[in-house]
């Protein structure tokens, strides 16, 4: 594991890579900063997707392109199999994970999708005074 | 194998359809923000995650469509797009599916 010898920080080669990271930190960012203002489920989804995607965009992509990891592949010769399928399965789950459980939050956020009644902490409910029971 | 690994790489299908509808709702609480709520984050938004869907959608195709028929059929300058298109929409759609939550959560803020 050798720290990318020919891959100076933003050269035109590693333009992309390190685009990846600022669009993944940013995102992660705006994501925590819409969550200071408010609370509830769509939030706290957001948050958590942005997470995952700000892992898998800043950190995982450009490792792949480092080669810092090696691709997976069923038939190739690799290095080492067991690493590189391993990170595979994290990238898997990190990138469809995180743009799914983001897509949720901002389809919650914007009253796409209702939260199942399942999820809603019941609040007491207290009748004031001055509200007539019949 | 380890059983969770071997579930995980075996059924990457289940995962890349957790990623494509995870997309398109994405793009389609996008619409929704922008046509309710005049929210101007959310067109581009919904532009970014369409982008992002395109190019996922055709990078889970390709290995599935594309054989050496299908590459002389497109002639050189398709085969130069078809190497040249999935990056830059996978650039440009988060790029701009960045934005729009910038801007959306500046218009938040300008409003309540």
């Amino acid at each position: 594991m050798s720290f990318l010898p020919n891959l100076p920080l933003a050269s035109i080669d590693a333009i992309r890579p390190v685009f990846m990271i600022v669009m993944g930190v940013f995102l992660m960012i705006v994501a925590w900063r819409m969550a200071k203002e408010s609370k509830g489920w769509a939030v706290r989804l957001m948050v958590g997707g942005a997470f995952l995607l700000c892992f898998g965009y800043a950190i995982l992509i450009p490792m792949y392109e480092a080669g810092m990891i090696e691709r997976f592949h069923p038939v190739a010769h690799l290095h080492d199999p067991a690493t590189a399928m391993g990170w595979h399965a994290v990238k898997l789950v990190v990138m469809n994970a995180g743009w799914l459980v983001f897509g949720l939050g901002l389809g919650l956020h914007s009253g796409l999708v209702r939260m199942p009644a399942a999820f809603k902490f019941s609040r007491t409910q207290t009748i004031s005074a001055n509200e007539s029971v019949a | 194998m380890n059983l969770l690994l071997e579930v995980i790489i075996a059924n990457g299908l289940l995962f890349d359809a957790f990623g494509v509808i995870g997309l398109g709702l994405l793009a389609l609480a996008a619409l929704r923000l922008v046509r309710e709520k005049k929210s101007w984050g959310g067109s581009m938004m919904a532009y970014g995650a369409v982008a992002l869907l395109i190019a996922r959608i055709y990078v889970l195709l390709a290995p599935h469509v594309v054989d050496n028929d299908f590459l002389i059929a497109v002639g050189p300058i398709g085969i130069s797009l078809m190497m040249a298109l999935p990056p830059i929409l996978l650039t440009f759609g988060l790029a701009g599916v960045v934005w729009g939550l910038w801007g959306h959560e500046k218009w938040l803020k300008e409003k309540y």
